[in-house]
Order: structure tokens, then C-alpha cells, then sequence
């Protein structure tokens, strides 16, 4: 059976629970789903979409799966939650879930674990795995709090900087 | 109670921990900060953007809600694709008359409390609003930094509409009014020389 250093498991552990909060585009992609989660008032059903997703985009990085344009999905996906957040009045739960099980996914694929040995890299899957999803519901619950505050104008602000944000940095990637 | 337990603790932990994934240039690293505040910068110092970015939230303030929130909203948006215009190299002739006039247009409609329709407002901003971005994107740097200088210069955007929304707002009282009138003269006037310059 294999054996791992406790504080090196613990050091591992949290550096995947913060790798969420350390890379840009997924805190723009998270940002966009919080206020996408906010308007739509469907903050359980997005977080548990995103969670799957998540899951689902981490067994994939630990079966091997290889690169992927899942950082430029992130953006797309950010864009989409921003200009929905921004551009509708009312923002229905059908079109505000979907991109969530997709940040979930390509935040999973867009998450390989440095370590080499797989005793260090099971923490830090599962510590990405709980960082994003915990990421998620507290910045998801700040924006439902806003959500009532000054009719929601605040969160279509965020919505449209956000959307601003990814669709440039897609722009110079794609021109690039 | 939980949330802030919660972040606390995520902050004591980035305090101490280094990120252990496969990524360059996280938050916290040199060339991010860097990129944020090199974006942040990059509105504040163009003298033609800073008149035309505090105009659209002044005249926002003028014509009161929806056109309040609504142009802020629709601006960063229209921005954006202004800026991929300019990212992608496609030809748009005059961009700097284009910021001139924005300043112009927008300064005489604070300083004569224009209440134009608000499909009228949008469509103004908007047109005005690809100019501005367009600059903006050709000058985007490439690299690992570049979301957080678009943050920066989207969010340094946002800031200065509502420092016109804030100075706009003074307009529902008569001395306010007066402030404000004067602020897009003032506005119109800089756009005249801006365009001037640029011609």
C-alpha cells in the first residue's frame, strides 16, 4: 500500500483547494457563474451542476486525459454567463445552468496536478475539487445577496465587465 | 458566520501556500499585478478617454433610470467588441476623431440636459463605444497577463462612469445642475481640442 508524507498530503491538499482562486480565467469563469447564479435565483441547481462537472473534468485529468482548449472554453463560458447576466432583464434558471456543468468541466481539464507521484496528486484533485466548489457557493451566495439590492443593477454591472473581460482576452488569443 | 470562517481561512492558506498545479503566472504573481494595474492605468491616462468615459456616466445621471444603469451595462459590452475589432487588426479609419467626437457629442448633450430617447442614448454610446475599445484592443499586450489587464482597463472603465454617475447625480439639485452643465462644457470643449490635435 502506498504511504505519503501527512504534512506533504496536507501541503498538496491545499494547494489544489486554493488552485481555483490562483488562476485568472477560472476566477473570471466562477465570477460569471456566481452572477449568472445570483439573477437567475438558481444558486443550488448551479453549484451542484457545476460540482458534477467539476468531478467529472477532474476523473478525466486523473485518467490522462491530455491538453485541452478547456482554458478558452472557460472564457467562452464566462462570456455567456456575463452577457446573460448583463443583457436580460429577467434571467431565466434554463439558460443560466447549463454553462455551469461546462465550468465544471473545463475546470477540471484545465487543473493537471504538477506532482508526479499519484500519492501527491490525489490531494490535489480532491482539494481542487472542494476549492472550486466551496469558491463557487461563497461568491454565488454574495451575489444572491446582492441580487435583491438595488434591482439587481449591480450584478448586470459585473455581468457586462465580466463578459468585457473574457471576450477580449478570447479576441487577443485567438489573434494571436 | 461560516462565510467568513471560510474565507479567512482561504486567505491564511494563500498566505502560505504556493499553488502546486500546472499553471504560470497565477494571482499574486508579479506579471498579474502587474498586468492589472499596467490595465488600470491605461484609461486614466488617455486624457480623450477619461472625458468621454466620466461624459457617458454624466449623461446617464441626466437622463435618469433606465438610461442610469443602462449605459454603464451596454458600454464595457460594446467595448469589448470594439476591442476585438482592434485586436484582429480590422481597419476602422479615424479611431481618434472617432474618441474626439465621442467627448464632443457627449459633452454638449450633459451641458444642455439632452434627454434623448433612450434607443437614441444606447445607439450613441454604443457607436461611440467601439471607438473607444477599438483603441483599447490595439493596444492589448499578448501573454499570460492579459486577463488581468483587461480587467484592470474594464474596470478602471467602469469607475470613471461612476464617477460621472456620482458627479451626475448633483444635477437634481439647482447648484448641482449648474456643476454638471459646466462639466460637459468643459467635456465638449476638451473634445474640440482633442480633435483638433487629431486632425
Amino acid at each position: 500500500m502506498m504511504h505519503m508524507d501527512p504534512v506533504a498530503a496536507a501541503r498538496a491538499l491545499a494547494g489544489g483547494l486554493l488552485h481555483p482562486l490562483l488562476a485568472p480565467a477560472h476566477v473570471v469563469a466562477l465570477a460569471g457563474l456566481a452572477v449568472a447564479a445570483g439573477r437567475a435565483g438558481s444558486r443550488v441547481a448551479i453549484v451542484a451542476a457545476f460540482a458534477l462537472g467539476l468531478a467529472g473534468g477532474l476523473g478525466a485529468i486523473a485518467w490522462g486525459v491530455g491538453e485541452t482548449p478547456a482554458n478558452d472554453v472557460l472564457l467562452a463560458a464566462a462570456a455567456a454567463c456575463g452577457v446573460l447576466a448583463a443583457g436580460l432583464p429577467r434571467l431565466p434558471a434554463w439558460l443560466a445552468v447549463p454553462p455551469a456543468p461546462v465550468i465544471g468541466v473545463a475546470i477540471g481539464l484545465d487543473s493537471p496536478p504538477q506532482a508526479i507521484s499519484v500519492g501527491a496528486a490525489v490531494p490535489m484533485l480532491l482539494g481542487t475539487a472542494c476549492g472550486g466548489v466551496i469558491a463557487l457557493a461563497l461568491l454565488a451566495a454574495a451575489a444572491s445577496a446582492l441580487a435583491g439590492r438595488w434591482q439587481g443593477i449591480v450584478l448586470r454591472v459585473a455581468g457586462s465587465w465580466l463578459a468585457a473581460i473574457a471576450i477580449l482576452v478570447l479576441a487577443l488569443r485567438w489573434a494571436g | 458566520m461560516a462565510i467568513p470562517l471560510i474565507l479567512t481561512a482561504l486567505l491564511m492558506m494563500a498566505a502560505g501556500v504556493t499553488p502546486a498545479l500546472a499553471h504560470g503566472g497565477g494571482i499574486g504573481g508579479g506579471d498579474v499585478a502587474g498586468g492589472f494595474f499596467g490595465g488600470f492605468r491605461h484609461p486614466l491616462t488617455g486624457p480623450d478617454h477619461v472625458a468621454a468615459m466620466v461624459a457617458v456616466g454624466l449623461w446617464g445621471a441626466v437622463l435618469g433610470a433606465p438610461a442610469l444603469w443602462l449605459l454603464p451595462i451596454a458600454f464595457p459590452l460594446i467595448m469589448a467588441l470594439g476591442g476585438v475589432l482592434g485586436i484582429a487588426g480590422v481597419a476602422l479609419p479615424r479611431v481618434e476623431i472617432g474618441i474626439a467626437v465621442s467627448a464632443i457629442v457627449l459633452g454638449v448633450m450633459v451641458a444642455f440636459m439632452v434627454r434623448a430617447p433612450l434607443a437614441v442614448a444606447v445607439a450613441a454610446v454604443a457607436v461611440f463605444a467601439i471607438f473607444h475599445g477599438y483603441a483599447h484592443g490595439a493596444e492589448l499586450p499578448p501573454g499570460a497577463d492579459a486577463i488581468a489587464f483587461s480587467a484592470g482597463f474594464v474596470i478602471a472603465t467602469g469607475l470613471l462612469h461612476l464617477a460621472g454617475i456620482g458627479v451626475g447625480l448633483a444635477a437634481r439639485r439647482p447648484a448641482g445642475r449648474v456643476v454638471v452643465r459646466l462639466a460637459g462644457a468643459a467635456i465638449a470643449i476638451a473634445g474640440m481640442i482633442f480633435l483638433i490635435a487629431a486632425l
